[in-house]
């Protein structure tokens, strides 16, 4: 016999109120609130210049009465955080892209174009050519750019003084030169810094190296050049390894030195040379953030070898729509308002938020009036002795030729492959043939 | 046909079909929201993620997912990468391991004794145990710095070292330092299972084999070392599947790198996920890794069980 105490709560209160408890929740959740909440863009971008574009934000609400949801994620897992929501049809309106990731998103439909709103391709005519061809695939544009930079060649003008060197180098040979005389007099180490570890960087690195020695990646058509001996990225390769392991110039750990400590490396006036972002001479030379602030400068990109150019590797972020936001009439409207509003003129017809991302963390713009204005005029005197070289350099620098849509998977055989090399593993010819198999092998998988 | 339930205890109702009586049903019904999350947060998605490691399924092309069958299988075993991340994964399991264990027996004979300070040196032992994996991986990474780092101050000043140098760049060190930092988190916990086991074990049998003239290594090799067979055998089990899964530690301290020095199969997964976006190999790399990690678990048991 079997006994049985019944609960002084009936079952079925018990249950009805558990069934409940989800709904009393969801009513107040902020998501709840918010999606009751009209006239909304909802914004996602990486963690850079939060403070600025926050700013920004509260602008744009005051002069539009509109509201933005703003979320930021480290770029480390921006891509993946970006992608996954848009897999997942998240509510995104407008979002940061970086040039690299372009083809395979819009192949992905996940891109919307923007040829056909005049209101945001009248900026074309006052925007950098080298921008607007970067946000454009397929014949369409995508965006509005937030910002565009490049890698730029810096040297410390104390550590080349104390040297007795007059000129900073115009040759990578140069280069090599000017370290081994600084290396012999004991003022440093490793004079050339070279930040080559594994990360979201490392191709910009490597590009600007291998434009600079005259070589590429990929031909017009698309097709892998990299393990060419001649027009490759072989002669770049040979040197890193060189730098690293015969003239001992470069540190061996600089295969685990991200950019950003790479960059507290230069500013700490431990290095002569370095390749760094162009945007990066603000922080380098600000006392607050440097010990080397002020002794810092940029000069152009050197040449290498004997098909060697003075070109460097640029990029560019941007604004981008997404169709969602597109296909709907009031929520297009009020993101081209946003993406206007920030990639372009704000209500008041001015490039604010490029001043401002300028000014505050130095990026670079790509809205070609604020070359002449007065403030951008003094910033990149104060901070870089001027803005000639940075403004010529800008002139030479490439779009990476790797952009593709296949470019996420690619990158990480190519990073590998560098490595490799860097750290003396695998001889240049070997690696690139390897980096260059596996384009071949995702661009045919692609058709 | 009524469907009225008879609601006196015990009573019928439609035990005649469920065979089931007012207190079972109250207990399945209670029991049921648990059964029901475990449902949905443990069974759909090991399901589903099956389902998914059959598809060629690639994030950033969102309009074709094919049914592929067993491809992506066959694919991941023509991998290079896959082998490679397979010997680099054995090397660090075995290295990771054996010395925690080692060391995690010692410790153990060590604080089973008593001694003056014997409370504190166990508390003290677990300060690596309660230590964030997150935290102890960048603790480590900063000691192995090669510019600020501890370990190059320390071996410089005694002059084991003339300069500074870059611990983790050196691919032929990269695993083994991992392991290093995750023995110095791992040892403890397998430490306090011994010891666990350790006390269990009856003063009589050492007080009779001193009697028979066993020395402290006899003692240890007869008495201690098959009394402690269920303790080591857990260990060992435990040890071996966090090891050869670990993942946090390569993100924090080296990226799978330098080069291709610490690409092991958690890092290869993650890779293939959650950079290449290839969520269809990427699921059937984990299936993988779940099954041999189930299958050197499951020998490891059968092993010690007949050894000990």
């Amino acid at each position: 016999m079997t006994m049985s105490v019944k609960s002084p709560v009936p079952r079925r209160r018990v249950l009805a109120g558990l069934a409940a408890a989800p709904a009393l929740l969801a009513g107040m959740s902020p998501r709840g609130a918010a999606a009751q909440a009209g006239g909304t863009v909802n914004f996602v971008g990486w963690s850079a210049a939060v403070d600025q574009v926050k700013a920004q934000i509260s602008a744009f609400e005051r002069a539009t009465n509109l509201r933005v949801n703003y979320e930021n994620f480290p770029w480390a897992q921006y891509r993946t955080a970006l992608v996954t929501r848009l897999v997942g049809n998240a509510p995104i309106d407008v979002a940061w892209i970086s040039d690299a990731w372009l083809p395979e998103f819009a192949e992905a439909g996940w891109l919307a174009e923007i040829n056909d709103v005049p209101q945001l391709m009248r900026y074309n005519a006052e925007a950098a050519e080298y921008c607007t061809q970067s946000m454009i695939y397929g014949g369409k544009q995508y965006g509005l750019a937030y910002y565009g930079d490049h890698m730029s060649f810096m040297y410390n003008t104390e550590i080349l003084q104390r040297a007795g060197i007059s000129t900073p180098p115009t040759t990578w040979d140069e280069v090599v030169q000017q370290s081994l005389r600084i290396k012999q007099q004991g003022i440093s180490e490793f004079p050339l810094l070279l930040s080559l570890a594994a990360d979201t960087w490392l191709i910009e690195f490597v590009s600007a190296l291998t434009f600079a020695f005259g070589g590429r990646f990929t031909d017009e058509q698309g097709n892998a050049v990299m393990a060419d001996a001649n027009r490759g990225a072989v002669r770049a390769a040979r040197f890193m390894r060189e730098a690293i392991h015969t003239h001992k110039i470069v540190s061996a750990g600089a295969v685990e030195t991200p950019e950003i400590n790479g960059l507290r490396a230069m500013g700490g006036g431990s290095h002569a040379f370095g390749i760094v972002p162009t945007y990066r001479i603000r922080a380098l030379n600000d006392p607050s953030q440097a010990s080397a602030a002020g002794k810092i400068r940029i000069a152009l990109m050197p040449k290498g070898g004997p098909d060697g150019t003075n070109a460097t590797c640029g990029w560019i972020r941007f604004y981008g729509m997404t169709p969602g936001a597109k296909q709907d009439r009031a929520r297009r409207e009020r993101a081209v308002k946003f993406v206007e509003f920030f990639g372009g003129r704000d209500t008041s017809g001015e490039y604010s938020m490029q001043r401002l991302l300028l000014t505050d963390v130095g990026l670079p713009t790509c809205a070609m009036p604020l070359a002449q204005d007065p403030v951008v005029q003094q910033f990149w005197q104060r901070w870089a002795g001027g803005g000639e070289v940075i403004a010529q350099q800008a002139t030479l620098a490439k779009k990476k030729d790797v952009i593709s849509p296949w470019f996420g998977e690619w990158v990480e055989t190519s990073n590998q492959a560098w490595q490799s090399v860097c750290l003396g593993r695998a001889e240049p010819e070997a690696a690139m043939r390897t980096a260059a198999a596996k384009w071949t092998e995702l661009k045919r998988a692609f058709r | 046909m009524s469907t009225t339930l008879d609601r006196r205890p015990g009573g019928s109702g439609r035990r005649w079909r469920l065979g089931l009586g007012y207190d079972e049903r109250s207990a399945a019904i209670l029991v049921f929201p648990v059964v029901a999350v475990l449902l949905v947060v443990a069974a759909y998605p090991i399901l589903y993620s099956f389902w998914v490691s059959l598809h060629d399924i690639v994030l950033t092309r969102p309009l074709r997912r094919p049914f592929v069958g067993f491809d992506n299988y066959l694919r991941i075993f023509d991998d290079e990468r896959f082998w490679l991340a397979v010997g680099r994964t054995t090397f660090y399991t075995v290295v990771t391991v054996a010395v925690t264990t080692i060391l995690a027996v010692l410790v153990a004979l060590l604080l089973n004794e008593a001694f003056p300070g014997q409370r504190i040196l166990a508390a003290l032992l677990l300060v690596p145990w309660a230590t964030p994996s997150v935290v102890n991986g960048l603790m480590w990474k900063w000691i192995y710095d090669p510019t600020y780092g501890l370990l190059n101050a320390l071996l410089v000043q005694l002059g084991l070292l003339e300069r500074y140098r870059a611990w983790l760049g050196d691919p032929d060190l990269t695993l083994l330092l991992i392991a290093n930092a995750a023995i110095w988190k791992q040892m403890p916990l397998a430490a306090l299972l011994l010891i666990v086991t350790m006390k269990a074990i009856p003063d009589d049998l050492y007080r009779a084999a001193k009697v028979d003239g066993a020395n402290v290594f006899q003692r240890f090799v007869h008495v201690t070392l098959p009394a402690l067979r269920p303790g080591l055998m857990l260990v060992l089990v435990y040890e071996t599947m966090i090891s050869i899964r670990h993942f946090d530690l390569f993100l924090i301290m080296t990226q799978g790198g330098p080069g291709d020095a610490s690409f092991t199969l958690s890092w290869l997964i993650y890779v293939e996920t959650f950079r290449s976006l290839r969520f269809g190999t990427g699921a059937a790399m984990s299936y993988v890794l779940a099954m041999a990690t189930f299958l050197l678990s499951w020998a490891v048991i059968r092993w010690l069980g007949k050894r000990l």
